[in-house]
């Protein structure tokens, strides 16, 4: 893939992850609307699509949905997609609403929004996912020997129309931001019908949402089908969201007339107290040391990875009685060297991630130093994200000094590997760590003590390793940047793209379930 | 007649807190006027750390809102934080920082800029008498020292409002005293709402007096005005060493008058309860006399706020 390409479709991904997020940050500085809202749309869509994916397999088998997409069979399907979608996800939603009933909170028309971004957010990000692994396959196949894809002929024709299509233009790539923030603002409108059910008490207007929703994936299938062009598809989805944009700016402005708005600094200012917090975190690193034991391990790893590599066998040589092992030894290479970095890194890592970021919230609860902090007008995501960012830092350092190292003495010992793919494996290894250490904040606000932060990090982290041994989602998982990060400097491998942005939703999402559990805790 | 709006520095109303079925703060309606120092009286969980922590927004309310300076800060919003300055009742400090550098943060929080935030934080720790510890990491500081270090934190932005929890009850009669010598140069200047359960401090410095007991707001009144209103009309007359004896006759003679309600007797000490002061402020000292007895103390007493705080909350 281009560099071009490459960028286009990164940009795109970003912000197909950040858009709902900065969507719902602009409600909250006009409406008072809790982030976890915002999680709970989010649960709303995870489990509306636990029931959705069996179904429409359920409804195949049974030969209601087709692979066929022409004439007759196009429609039906089209019809039954589009049924399944509406009835599964607008069910969900108002089972949230019903919960939120059920616990006698009063619901707003900005709560409604938010409820609406997070589940079409999560979405965004689920496809932002799919997006950066579909880009990585298709531009791994750009080149390649179609004929030797085990497709029948009609896939390999549709598989080349799209490499042909996917290699046309970068500006393709801005297609799917597009798509997203239409159907983010329609799943906003929905939530917003949902709620006049439970506002009204008139169970009619969740089955209005139903049809919208029906009606609008299923003419959706249909185009799609239609119409060759992505740019003419997507312009048929802009058109068919303008009436909805039209009519929540309409709203907006009238809930704005209702609802008086929070007393929040301007944002440029709250930016500034994330800077001042960010440099007491950082002055804390270096003060505690812990910023020093951080880069010595690191290191520490660095420099001694490709040592170790290359003199274990003559270290085995030299103990008496190990001599014949030292023989099973094949000589070392730089492959080792890299093994050997990589493993000492990611045994260590995730660790080190839990020891250092346990105590981050807990231990401020636990102290009581929070709650002093906290009654100043430092907003509480910013007390949350400017830790994440002084250990993002500490961590950038460690392991930039790791990969110096690293490159340094495999340069030396055996071989030059090219820096820049040498550069990207310990890139890779660095968002590894921070998923985890994402995964340790949020334990920690979730946590009482820092005890029980260290627990529940610690069981957070392992569910995730193990995740790497599921098949299904092995290549969306942390775990694949590891494999990747082993192979790049030492081969031209694919990238694992999917991995990379399921790494990065991962920690956007922990630390968004670590601001919205916080701003609802009593300190 | 109602306090005029500019004139309210705390509003509280229905200010409510529940945990499950345990009622913490009930309904609390509360006005607190500008510039006083109120004493929120009340015994060990009566409620009182729940408020300002509501009133601070650190607490959610179960129901209800309150007002600071005319700034609703029970939503909990960043930018309503700056019209109040908090003392927590145990207050906690990054040990690895120095009083200057701990300032500096926090008045960096309020939009201070550096050089006029190094001016107040120089001043603030001349004034809390830490000038000469501001250098010193905070992990060694005494308990009083880390409550000077709390009040100053909480006026380091010059807050029309101070909500200080407990601010004297960790501390030694030293430090107690140089705390409240403190609060009491602030007269004037702030309105400081201080939560206590130490009389002795309220009677020192309050001039307005809220008592508060299983999470109800039983009475609010001037310190002189609960005294006045809650006055038991009860003389205490100490008899000389040489007319102890005759206390049980007295007693008994004095039980015989219409006007009095009753009389305790303990050695030489007795104390007359009257039903109708204006008259017994005329006759008493007579009918004394007539009997004999040689008094060494003869006193209308004022009851002491505890009697008052134990009489309400009981």
């Amino acid at each position: 893939m281009g560099t071009t390409m490459t960028l286009a479709y990164t940009l795109s991904v970003l912000a197909m992850i950040a858009l709902p997020l900065l969507l719902a940050a602009a409600l909250r500085r006009r409406f008072p609307a809790p982030w976890w809202l915002f999680c709970l749309g989010m649960a709303t869509f995870l489990l509306s699509q636990a029931i959705h994916l069996p179904l429409n397999n359920w409804l195949g088998d049974l030969g209601l949905l087709t692979e066929e997409m022409e004439g007759r069979a196009l429609l039906q399907n089209a019809i039954i997609l589009g049924l399944t979608a509406g009835l599964c996800e607008e069910l969900v939603r108002a089972a949230g609403y019903g919960l939120l009933a059920w616990r006698r909170r009063d619901t707003g028309w900005a709560d409604a929004v938010m409820l609406g971004l997070g589940h079409g957010g999560v979405e965004a990000m689920i496809v932002a996912v799919i997006v950066a692994a579909t880009a990585a396959t298709m531009a791994g196949l750009q080149g390649a020997d179609l004929s030797l894809l085990a497709e029948s002929p009609a896939q390999l024709e549709a598989l080349e129309r799209q490499l042909a299509l996917f290699g046309s233009s970068p500006a393709l790539a801005l297609l799917p931001l597009v798509e997203r923030a239409v159907t983010i603002s329609l799943h906003v409108t929905f939530s917003l019908i949902v709620w006049q059910a439970f506002r009204r008490r008139n169970p009619a207007y969740v089955l209005l949402a139903i049809l919208l929703h029906a009606a609008y994936d299923a003419v959706l299938v249909y185009v799609v089908q239609q119409i060759e062009s992505p740019w003419l598809v997507e312009g048929a989805v802009v058109l068919l969201a303008l009436p909805v944009w039209l009519w929540l700016a309409r709203e907006a402005r009238r809930a704005a007339a209702t609802t008086p708005a929070p007393t929040v600094p301007p944002l440029g200012r709250e930016w500034q107290l994330f800077g001042l917090a960010l440099r007491k975190e950082l002055l804390q690193q270096v003060r505690t040391r812990r910023f020093l034991v951080v880069i010595a391990v690191f290191a520490l790893f660095g420099l001694g990875s490709p040592l170790l590599a290359n003199f274990t066998p003559q270290l085995l040589q030299s103990i008496e009685g190990a001599e014949q092992f030292a023989d099973l030894i094949p000589e070392p290479t730089a492959t080792d060297a890299v093994a050997q970095y990589v493993k000492n890194i990611t045994q260590f890592g995730f660790l080190i991630a839990i020891l250092l970021g346990m105590g981050a919230v807990a231990g401020e609860k636990e102290q009581g130093t929070a709650a002093i902090v906290l009654s100043k007008p430092l907003p509480r995501w910013a007390f949350i994200l400017s830790k994440f960012a002084a250990q993002s830092v500490v961590y950038l350092l460690g392991f930039l000094l790791a990969g110096i190292g690293a490159y340094y003495y495999t340069l030396w010992l055996f071989e030059a590997l090219p820096a820049g793919a040498f550069a990207l494996s310990t890139f890779l290894l660095l968002v590894w760590l921070l998923v985890f250490a994402a995964l340790t904040i949020t334990a920690s606000t979730l946590a009482g003590s820092t005890g029980a932060a260290a627990a529940l990090a610690l069981v957070g982290a392992v569910v995730l390793l193990l995740a790497g041994n599921i098949p299904t989602i092995a290549a969306f998982v942390p775990g694949a940047l590891v494999s990747w990060a082993s192979q790049a400097p030492l081969a031209d491998i694919p990238p694992q793209a999917g991995a990379l942005a399921a790494s990065a939703v991962l920690i956007v999402v922990a630390l968004l379930g670590a601001i919205a559990a916080f701003e609802v805790q009593e300190l | 007649m109602a306090t005029p709006q500019n004139e309210i520095a705390i509003r509280c109303q229905n200010l409510g807190k529940r945990y499950g079925e345990i009622v913490a703060l009930d309904g609390l309606d509360l006005v607190v006027p500008t510039g006083s120092i109120f004493g929120f009286l009340g015994r060990n969980g009566a409620g009182k750390t729940t408020t300002i922590r509501l009133l601070t927004g650190l607490a959610a309310p179960t129901t209800g809102t309150a007002w600071i300076d005319g700034v609703e800060t029970t939503r909990a919003d960043s930018g309503a934080r700056r019209v109040f300055g908090y003392l927590p009742q145990s207050p906690a400090f990054y040990g690895w920082m120095t009083p200057l550098e701990y300032l500096d943060y926090v008045a960096g929080l309020f939009d201070w800029p550096p050089h006029a935030r190094r001016r107040r934080v120089d001043e603030v720790l001349e004034q809390v008498g830490l000038a000469e510890a501001a250098r010193r990491r905070i992990r060694g500081f005494s308990g009083g020292m880390i409550q000077r270090l709390g009040i100053a934190q909480a006026m380091i932005h010059q807050p029309p409002v101070l909500l200080l929890d407990e601010p004297t009850s960790a501390l030694d009669p030293a430090g107690r005293r140089a705390v409240l010598d403190l609060i009491h140069q602030l007269r004037g200047r702030v309105t400081v709402f201080l939560s206590t359960h130490i009389l002795g401090d309220v009677e020192r410095i309050c001039d307005t007096v809220g008592i508060i007991h299983q999470g109800r707001l039983l009475v609010v009144a001037g310190h002189d005005e609960l005294l006045e209103q809650y006055a038991t009309n009860v003389a205490e007359i100490e008899l000389d060493a040489a007319s102890r004896e005759a206390a049980p006759a007295l007693q008994a003679e004095l039980q015989a008058l219409p006007w009095v309600n009753g009389v305790t007797q303990e050695g030489g000490l007795l104390r007359v309860a009257v039903s109708d002061l204006a008259t017994a402020r005329q006759a008493l000292l007579p009918c004394l006399v007539n009997q004999g007895v040689v008094l060494s103390r003869y006193q209308w007493v004022r009851p002491t706020l505890e009697e008052v705080f134990l009489a309400i909350s009981s």
